[in-house]
């Protein structure tokens, strides 16, 4: 049973009130995040509020929703209206949205009670949460490593049971590489199954919000609740139908795939724990598919320039005028945006700006943007053919476990490379899920990932559900937080 | 071959102030991130643009008027403001 | 040398739908400064556009107005410049896939000036820049806008005059803008070039912004004409800048400062869907669209024999041309309606605006009424535009007016009777008519007309005089 069910049956039957647990998770994190980071912002106050009024509703004998009084979190690029929203960028210190994102309407109408916002890479640009204006946020199992990113604060969190689940966004593996990093899951879904209004855009044909939390079934249960279709969002689809009945379906003859690409470059504890899922699979009765997906090598610079073209010109917003932070001294407006933009951004997020104006600038937008989409649809149609072959592929979450804090390489490029493995689904816009597969020999988490056809949420979370069954020792509890 | 002259140039689109003594540096972190992309050079450029991912179109909103927010609301989170308008006042 | 001006327009024109393009804030113009606002319109992080369905229908009545050819597939586009009047640092735009595409505007010289697209794309806001400060006021941002790129198809002063009142005209006629140039719901840009005449090469072009009047366009485009030929005639060469012209000194400067470094970097936009406009959409908006001014000033002229000018002047608003059409239901000649319109009616509509609310005390159906007398036979014509003015006085109809006995005509001896008082009565007009002034006899059928309250008939006046002189 996940926490999220564990939870409600606690609430349901009085075991403890609402408030008695919002209580305890807001004590763990007082005593955690010192050391993790995870919080850039505790909302204990709202939080006992909505935990009051679940109380209420319990004590009335009325019927409560499954998330209903769960306390979790949220990154801090999701809007919330009324609560600072910074994006973990010194630009937006002190911004308050005047309006709801989507899905924190949608569970905050459920009354889920958000215990506060969480770290992040600033703009979700990075891969280690340590680009925050805030400073990392730390990997549970041990405070020396990273928390990875860039939705590091969320999964540090329910990693470290200091929140029961979490919602964090996925550009190119922002869910995926901090909840293998965490050694919990992580499910970023298909382009469209999530509204993205209210989610402060990074990168938009490629953000999804998804959830981060530590069972499958958690995953399943929140993605069921937010993957509703949104009027105020053109490209959402809304997912028909739910994920949750379908979990525990029998998975034999399901083919399972793996492209060998996948497997290249990868560190040798990464790649053995994923073979070894591939074979509990088979002993399940899967099949067990192998291809080549040659247009993968393509990926991470089509992600690269197709992402930062889009944050140059999603964050030209950013000027000092409406919101945010603004310089003190200038000299008319055009120096103070200058300026205001300069000592508000980050050097990953002007280095990833000034990259994104290069590829789209006058004489180079054929060569660089132009030619990224046309690989997109090549990198699609290449995973449209690899479904013909298999149901859902099976691949690492990253080459390496987390790396140790300050470590997070100074060079760009070989930043940009633990991102090699999931940026794929990010450019297909496919739904991945990462799942803990085992641990290294320093006792960090290692995380495989399945990857499923477009809408294909059931059949990954299924599969994922049944490997958490078959290997539940790969699941493991930290030092930290609330003990359920 | 990124030069000094684009790195200043994109940095006046981004409208990013890039210090002197930084340039050469940035050209030469510009360049290596350039030269990765180029990578996708040498890739043959037979298939389709990619268009929207899940190929939706025609999705509109009716001409009904929806209350606009408060002005207050609206300004809110200015840095600065003056007489309801958003401001920026000439510090010279 | 003699030297030819070779100019096109891009010409924005804001639509007049209800709510915005991409939210559903009002376009109500004026208001309290950013009350017209909603997170999407100033750009707070993490909105999203939506794309108001009715933006792109009127754009596509605006395309089929002007011949233009209706895109199937279309998309939106980001135009990437930071400006503070630019909420999100991009405009939202159509390059790469317009809704529209093709089209003319044809000129009364029978010249076409073909149009490269149309396309649809949002306003800025508005900057109030005093004692160095700048004031953003975000009311007009995200209005929507269609912008019709011309060719450089224009030759003269004229035919660039011609251009825009022709597009005015169609659009206020579709109903899909007011077009005040002054209140910016419509605005010109021009590109400008020279070269000598008969030459087929493109000169350097300048780019003309800010002319908030027709005049304007032509006292600008004036001044860069001469400018440009000077600099060339001097050995110089033209820049191509933008230019912002100044209707106090009647000159253009430069508009361009190193802040300005222009590379717009467009690129689709991706929170934003394909736009797929089917055949049937399109002939449904077909069979909406008015007549258009063009086809009914052809109409007028081929069968209604009203002379070309009066058919222009009757054309020009749409409310005119209506009022006309309903006041020639079941007449027998148009003409006499035309003749009321545009010789008393019009004298009480001076101004372009009067004419172009074209607000008249009196109905069309009562205009219609009078006619029919006319037509009838029932009344004279002196007393028909006399009843006419009483009725734009009073707002009341012919026949409040106009007696019975009016109406009843002259019996025979009557006339006899008037006949001859006119001959007694002016024997020099008499002599003149002898001696072969031919015109001497249209005094004595006046004097009849005046004395008979205009009741007689001039034709059988004229005759009965003529024999009783001999």
């Amino acid at each position: 049973m996940g926490s999220i069910e564990k939870i409600h049956e606690m609430l349901v039957s009085k075991e403890c009130s609402c408030t008695e647990l919002t209580k305890s998770y807001l004590d763990e994190i007082e005593k955690a995040n010192g050391e993790l980071n995870a919080y850039v912002n505790v909302t204990g106050d709202e939080a006992l509020k909505t935990a009051e009024a679940v109380d209420k509703k319990i004590a009335a004998g009325e019927e409560i929703g499954m998330l209903e009084g769960v306390p979790m979190t949220l990154k801090d690029n999701i809007s919330t209206k009324g609560i600072e929203t910074t994006c973990c960028s010194k630009i937006l210190t002190g911004y308050k949205p005047i309006y709801n994102a989507t899905v924190w309407e949608t569970l905050a109408g459920e009354n889920a009670v958000m215990l506060g916002k969480t770290n992040m890479d600033e703009f979700a640009m990075g891969s280690s949460c340590e680009t925050s204006y805030f400073g990392g946020a730390m990997n549970p199992f041990d405070s020396n490593y990273v928390s990875g990113g860039s939705s590091g604060g969320v999964a540090s969190a329910v990693g470290a049971n200091i929140a029961a689940y979490g919602l964090g966004s996925d550009t190119g593996g922002s869910i995926r590489q901090p909840a293998s990093f965490c050694g919990i899951v992580g499910l970023k879904p298909t382009y469209g199954a999530v509204s993205r209004y209210g989610l402060i855009a990074y990168a938009s044909s490629l953000d999804q919000i998804g959830p981060i939390t530590k069972s499958v079934e958690d995953a399943s249960i929140v993605f069921d609740a937010i993957s509703k279709r949104d009027e105020r969002d053109s490209t959402s689809k809304g997912f028909g139908g739910d994920t949750y009945s379908k979990l525990n379906n029998d998975i034999k003859g399901m083919k399972i795939g793996i492209a060998k690409e996948y497997l290249e470059g990868i560190r040798d504890d990464v790649k053995e724990a994923v073979l070894k899922a591939a074979d509990i699979y088979k002993s399940m009765g899967a099949e067990i598919v192998y291809f080549d997906l040659p247009e993968l090598k393509f990926a991470l610079p089509v992600y690269y320039i197709i992402a930062c073209a889009e944050a140059s010109s999603n964050l030209g917003r950013y000027d000092g005028i409406r919101f945010g932070y603004k310089t003190e001294h200038y000299n008319g407006t055009h120096d103070m945006v200058c300026r205001t933009r300069s000592e508000g951004f980050g050097e990953e997020v002007k280095r990833r700006i000034l990259l994104g104006t290069y590829v789209l600038s006058a004489g180079y937008y054929d060569a660089y943007y132009k030619k990224a989409q046309n690989l997109r649809g090549t990198i699609v149609k290449a995973f449209n053919n690899a479904f013909e072959k298999c149901d859902v592929i099976l691949a690492p979450t990253v080459p390496m476990t987390a790396f140790e804090k300050g470590h997070a390489v100074s060079d760009p490029i070989e930043t940009y490379l633990t991102d090699i493995c999931t940026v794929p689904v990010n450019i297909a816009g496919l739904p991945g899920v990462s799942v803990p597969c085992g641990f290294n020999a320093k006792g960090m988490p290692i995380g495989m990932q399945l990857i499923g056809k477009s809408f294909g949420e059931a059949e990954i979370l299924n599969a994922a559900y049944k490997y958490q069954q078959a290997a539940a020792e790969n699941f493991k509890d930290t030092k930290w937080g609330v003990k359920l | 071959m990124v030069t000094r002259e684009d790195v200043e140039n994109i940095a006046l689109l981004s409208k990013l102030f890039v210090p002197e003594e930084e340039l050469d540096g940035l050209t030469k972190s510009m360049q290596e991130i350039i030269d990765f992309a180029d990578t996708i050079n040498n890739a043959p450029t037979d298939g389709e643009d990619f268009d929207d991912i899940n190929n939706l179109s025609n999705v509109f909103r009716e001409d009904v008027v929806v209350e606009s927010y408060d002005t207050k609301e609206i300004l809110s989170n200015a840095p600065e403001q003056a007489e309801d308008h958003f401001l920026v006042r000439n510090r010279e | 040398m003699s030297y030819e001006l070779v100019a096109g327009f891009e010409t924005h024109i804001e639509l007049a739908t209800k709510t915005k393009i991409f939210c559903g804030c009002t376009t109500k113009f004026g208001g309290a400064p950013n009350s017209h606002c909603c997170p999407v319109c100033i750009g707070l992080p993490g909105t999203l556009p939506k794309l108001n369905r009715e933006v792109v229908r009127y754009a596509i009545r605006a395309g089929l107005a002007v011949h233009g050819e209706i895109a199937e597939i279309s998309k939106m586009d980001r135009k990437n410049y930071c400006y503070p009047d630019l909420s999100k640092a991009y405009q939202i735009s159509q390059l790469y896939a317009p809704l529209i595409i093709g089209g003319y505007v044809e000129l009364s010289n029978g010249r076409k000036i073909r149009l490269h697209h149309i396309h649809i794309e949002e306003d800025a806001g508005k900057l109030i820049h005093q004692h160095g400060d700048t004031y953003v006021d975000y009311n007009r941002g995200g209005v929507p806008l269609i912008e019709i790129v011309s060719e450089p198809d224009i030759r003269s002063i004229d035919e660039a005059r011609e251009y825009v009142e022709k597009l005015q005209q169609v659009m206020r006629y579709i109903g899909i803008s007011d077009c005040k140039m002054q209140e910016g719901s419509m605005r010109c840009d021009v590109n400008i070039s020279v070269r000598p005449k008969g030459s087929e090469k493109l000169g350097t072009r300048t780019e003309i912004k800010n002319m908030n009047s027709i005049n304007n366009i032509a006292k600008a485009m004036e001044y860069e004409f001469e400018r440009q030929v000077d600099l060339i005639e001097n050995g110089g060469s033209v820049v191509q800048e933008t230019l912002r012209y100044d209707d106090a000194t009647n000159t253009t400067s430069s508009m361009r400062s190193k802040e300005d470094a222009h590379d717009y970097r467009y690129f689709r936009d991706p929170d934003l869907v394909t736009i797929h406009v089917t055949k049937d959409v399109v002939e449904e908006i077909k069979s909406t669209m008015p007549e258009l001014p063009a086809d009914k000033c052809r109409r007028y002229i081929d069968e209604l024999a009203i002379p070309e000018k009066d058919a222009q002047l009757l054309t020009k608003y749409r409310r005119i041309s209506e009022y006309f059409d309903k006041a020639c239901e079941g007449v027998k000649s148009p003409k006499t309606v035309s003749n009321f319109i545009i010789g008393q009616i019009f004298r009480r509509t001076e101004t372009e605006a009067d004419k172009e609310i074209f607000d008249v005390a009196v109905t069309p159906e009562q205009l219609n009424e009078l006619v029919k007398l006319l037509d009838s036979g029932k009344i004279r014509n002196n007393l028909a535009k006399s009843t006419l003015e009483k009725m734009l006085d009073s707002g009341k109809g012919a026949l409040e007016f106009i007696s019975e006995s009016d109406m009843g005509g002259l019996d025979e001896n009557a006339l006899n009777d008037l006949c001859k008082q006119a001959v007694e009565g002016n024997p020099k007009a008499v002599e003149d008519y002898k001696n072969g002034k031919e015109k001497a006899i249209k005094s004595l059928v006046g004097n009849v007309m005046k004395n008979s309250r205009g009741k007689a008939d001039p034709a059988l006046a004229e005759s009965k005089i003529k024999k009783l002189i001999g």
